[in-house]
């Protein structure tokens, strides 16, 4: 998957618990729909994100007939945010440096 | 055809479920995504059917999901498998400990040779923590121990390093004057005993001691009443113990009330403290202000007296303040005072007094680290002793265990489960061994007392850390002793156990060996241990001394006393079963070097020697029955004798290089000029840790302080009654207390008679528990042999022949046993007794006594079981097949 599949999951996460659907409507939207793969595939990004204990999930009833699957950001979840943040920065500023428009000569 | 949404989710949840990947959980999941998107659709204006199209194609394939969930699985299985049970299954454990009891009691003899054998070893192991603790508590009550410090002397005047706890009366206040980093100081001091009257009881005392007003603010004993700031500044006050205050006493309130002493001068009574459950290397009944010291028994001029070193001071410094830079401006301090005086001061801590202390002079009744050691380094011994009774019992009679390892195992166990177990049982075991350690704790522990000369109490029942540290103490044992047959019978596999008809065989029989060889490797260390100690004791107490110290009592003079010497040695000296009678200042046994050098005939400049120096009476070489080599006694018919005359032993001769005749060359000491009359045989009046150093004797009626009666050996009884009568009759107002001599000459070994004893009875309890377990390996494999021996007999072998095939195996061990103590006991051994300048030899023929000792009680323990086995009619293990 995408390498910014998994902050951007933490980034949602980190504003509160949030179900699957939910989750990936809100990706698509930050990614501006240019994810490469079915909605499906990102089960097993959350499944593998659970096993890497940044986030954690219970089945729980919510007012509806169906109980839902919520998944709710660790602290572990959080730091790797924060760093993911870190890095996504500097990369961010290395592209912008490296792409400065030449100045024009006159 | 309508379409059914419930139908179509089935159809598709189907085609997931293909794929293995997929848990439930997953699929649900994923099918709420589905209702969502489909939902979502349907807003949007699709159709039922159109919807669902496009959810499941935004869902994405079955086999790109699966994908990516083989992916996970792939990293989960390295990690570990989603099926692994938890680690700790709660309903499994009451069927551990059903089954632990189970084995527990179906195997009364085996579990009763486990459960006391770790019992045992965990009592001794739990004394061993309480005497240790008790040890390792000295001072340390002190709030401020981590300040205090004793002042020493480094004595540069002899070569040999010595050192002396022993400083002069002036040098406390002076420290505290000169160094502000010294924030409080006092001294200790002990000059003789007193006579202690109050109406009519009247008590000759010897812990009347004597100390500065400091004491009480560095020291935290206990006022029980009275006040600490002002306890010792009244002059002429005392403070009592609570022991002695009630001795005194009894209910009445002492403070206030006036004792007197020595039938001089009274003292008042301006506090009580309690020191009994108190561990300190400061001992005292009465403690009373230095001055009264001072004044009464060494005089003003003394105490300006730089030179006059018997006392001992101790400091306290400012929290800041560094014990290691005021040491370094010590060294050179005892100049500033006097100037002829070359020794060095430094500083020791308080908390290593009692234990670390090796000065020159010292308290007594102190400790060693050493014995800490060794006595830890022994209780462990038993244990382990204990722990390979457990695990050669157990693995042993593994065979027992196979099956049920086997079914665990094929109904799903884990081995680690199963090394769970087995830790769980034997720590259960552990645990029931504590119980009983803990009675037998309480019911030893008198008897410990009496071994060690403490007065230890347990009382683990409102102690939550030692209660704490004993249950640790038992969960180690548990695990140690559980750790081999845990993995060994943990590692059954379940095939060849199921399959096979014959019992396995056990544990290795090799390993079982090198368990039962550890063992008595450490009896026989013990017993050879035990062997040398008590022979090295018999040897110091029947050594020729060189003199005669049977039949003399000696009685302290002090006080009045002192001026009534005369009187009373006439009046002993009548008395038909008194042969001699004489005084001294000190006890032989307690005779202590003099600082300075002598100056001899033809000494040359730079000589050094130190010597040890006692002020003796008349007739104190005929008491002794010190023969002399050369010249004479001391005798009433030289009026010169008191005077100028030295007695010295053929060691100071042999120092000072004299030539033969000796007698009538000059010696002089401490200002005295002077000549040798005589020369003595050398005589070891010391402990024999030390080597016979020079000795001197000189008569000096005003320092005598104990008093010798010499008694014919007939009927010391009576002679002693009609000695106190006469006492009684001159009116002394002093109590007739006597001690006889030889005794304080066996004191002088109290700490080795005391190693002696509890090494023995480690000894005997370690050789009971390895026997213990040698029994419980004889049944086991006698009874595994039963047919062998049926059928040994049936063809006409012996009883005695079978009992020595089966003892073959356990003798073989007991020797290489003995192979591996000799060595070790023999440097162990050899090193404890380079302690002493006078031992015995270390002999062949204790350590084939030790080796005949331990293969006989094994042979014997060995012998019960293999002769029963034996003796059983072949009939009985042949007919059953």
């Amino acid at each position: 998957m995408a390498a910014s599949t998994r902050p951007i999951i933490l980034a949602i996460l980190s504003r509160g618990e949030d179900y699957g659907y939910s989750i990936i409507q809100k990706v698509k939207d930050i990614s501006g729909g240019h994810l490469k793969w079915t909605d499906g595939m990102l089960y097993p990004v959350l499944q593998r994100m659970e096993m890497d204990d940044l986030i954690t999930s219970k089945w729980k009833l919510s007012g509806e007939s169906r109980p839902r699957h919520y998944y709710t950001i660790t602290e572990k979840g959080r730091k790797e945010l924060a760093s993911e943040l870190v890095s996504w920065r500097n990369i961010w500023q290395a592209l912008v440096r490296l792409t400065k428009p030449i100045p024009a000569e006159d | 055809m309508m379409f059914d949404l419930g139908k179509e989710i089935r159809k598709w949840k189907k085609s997931l479920q293909k794929h293995e990947v997929f848990e439930n959980g997953f699929i649900a999941d994923i099918e709420l995504y589905l209702r969502d998107t489909y939902n979502a659709q349907r807003q949007a204006g699709l159709t039922e059917e159109d919807a669902f199209r496009q959810a499941v194609a935004q869902v994405g394939t079955a086999e790109s999901i699966a994908a990516e969930y083989n992916k996970n699985r792939l990293v989960m299985l390295n990690r570990r498998s989603p099926l692994r049970p938890g680690r700790f299954m709660p309903a499994l454990v009451w069927n551990y400990v059903k089954t632990a009891l189970r084995t527990i009691r179906r195997h009364k003899g085996y579990s009763l040779i486990n459960i006391s054998g770790l019992a045992i070893g965990l009592t001794v192991c739990m004394l061993i923590v309480l005497w240790v603790a008790d040890e390792w508590s000295f001072d340390r009550f002190n709030t401020n121990a981590s300040r205090i410090y004793r002042v020493y002397r480094n004595e540069s005047a002899t070569k040999k390093n010595s050192t002396s706890t022993l400083t002069p009366p002036p040098m406390a206040a002076a420290l505290k004057r000169d160094f502000p980093e010294i924030n409080k100081a006092t001294r200790f001091g002990y000059w003789q005993r007193q006579l202690v009257t109050y109406k009519d009881k009247s008590f000759n005392e010897p812990g009347f001691r004597h100390a500065d007003p400091d004491f009480f603010n560095m020291f935290s004993f206990p006022l029980v009443k009275g006040d600490p700031e002002t306890v010792l500044s009244k002059p002429y006050s005392v403070i009592l113990t609570e022991k002695t205050a009630a001795k005194y006493f009894n209910e009445e309130d002492p403070i206030g009330k006036t004792l007197t002493v020595n039938n001089s001068y009274d003292v008042i009574i301006t506090g009580v403290i309690h020191n009994d459950s108190l561990n300190s290397s400061l001992e005292f009944d009465l403690l009373s202000p230095f001055e009264i010291l001072i004044n009464e028994s060494i005089g003003e001029d003394n105490a300006d007296n730089w030179g006059f070193n018997s006392f001992r001071t101790y400091v306290m410094l400012e929290q800041s303040a560094s014990a290691e830079n005021l040491n370094q401006k010590l060294t050179s301090y005892l100049k500033k005072y006097t100037e002829e005086d070359t020794d060095e001061l430094a500083l020791q801590p308080l908390t290593d007094i009692h234990l670390f202390s090796n000065l020159g002079h010292d308290l007594r009744n102190r400790g060693d680290i050493k014995y800490v050691w060794i006595f830890s380094a022994l209780a462990v011994f038993v244990l382990l002793i204990a722990c390979v009774n457990f695990m050669n019992l157990t693995t042993a009679r593994s065979a027992n265990r196979a099956k049920e390892v086997a079914l665990r195992k094929v109904v799903g166990a884990e081995r680690s489960q199963l090394i769970r177990q087995f830790f769980g049982e034997s720590i259960l075991i552990a645990l029931f061994a504590l119980v009983i350690a803990l009675i037998l704790l309480e019911l030893l522990l008198p008897l410990f007392n009496t071994l060690s000369g403490k007065q230890l109490t347990s009382g683990w029942w409102n102690n939550s850390i030692l209660l704490l540290g004993f249950i640790g103490l038992a969960l180690v044992t548990g695990i140690l002793s559980g750790s081999y047959p845990a993995l060994f019978l943990s590692a059954f596999q379940p095939i060849r156990i199921l399959k096979s008809t014959e019992r396995s065989s056990g544990a290795n029989p090799l390993f079982r060996k090198v368990l039962v060889i550890f063992q008595f490797t450490l009896s026989v260390f013990l017993i050879i241990g035990t062997l040398i100690i008590s022979r090295q004791l018999s040897y110091m107490r029947n050594i020729d001394l060189g003199f005669n110290r049977e039949h003399i009592i000696y009685l302290s003079i002090h006080g009045e006393l002192h001026d009534r010497y005369g009187s009373i040695c006439e009046r002993f000296l009548q008395e038909p079963d008194v042969l001699h009678v004489t005084a001294s200042m000190a006890l032989p046994t307690n005779i202590q070097s003099s600082p300075g050098t002598p100056m001899w005939e033809g000494r040359p400049p730079d000589a050094k020697m130190e010597i040890k120096a006692d002020f003796v009476d008349y007739d104190y070489i005929e008491t002794l029955e010190i023969p002399l080599v050369e010249g004479r006694s001391f005798s009433r018919e030289y009026s010169t004798d008191p005077e100028t005359a030295f007695i010295v032993n053929e060691e100071a001769v042999r120092r000072m290089g004299l030539e033969k005749p000796v007698v009538g060359k000059r010696f002089g000491f401490w200002n005295i000029d002077g000549q040798i009359i005589g020369v003595m045989k050398d005589a070891h009046f010391q402990n024999l840790h030390y080597k016979i150093e020079p000795l001197v004797f000189k008569m000096f009626p005003g320092w005598l302080r104990r008093m010798y009666v010499k008694i014919r050996s007939d009927d010391v009884s009576a002679t002693l009654a009609s000695l106190e009568k006469t006492w009684d009759e001159m009116n002394l107002g002093y109590p007739f207390e006597y001690r006889f001599l030889d005794e304080d000459f066996h004191n002088l070994y109290n700490s080795e008679a005391r190693l002696g004893k509890i090494f023995k009875s480690f000894a005997a309890l370690a050789v009971f528990i390895a026997c213990l377990g040698l029994f419980g390996l004889a049944s086991f494999i006698a009874e595994q042999r039963t047919k062998e021996i049926g059928i040994r007999k049936v063809l006409g072998s012996s009883t005695a022949r079978i009992v020595a095939l089966l003892n073959q195996e356990f003798l073989n061990c007991i020797a290489a046993a003995n192979l591996i103590a000799w060595p070790i006991a023999y440097f162990a051994m050899k090193a404890w007794l380079q302690k002493f300048a006078y031992r015995t030899n270390i002999e062949i023929w204790i350590f084939l006594l030790s080796a005949a000792l331990g293969l006989a009680v094994a042979l014997l323990t060995v012998s019960l079981q293999t002769l029963r086995a034996a003796r059983a009619n072949p009939v009985d293990s042949l007919k059953h097949e």
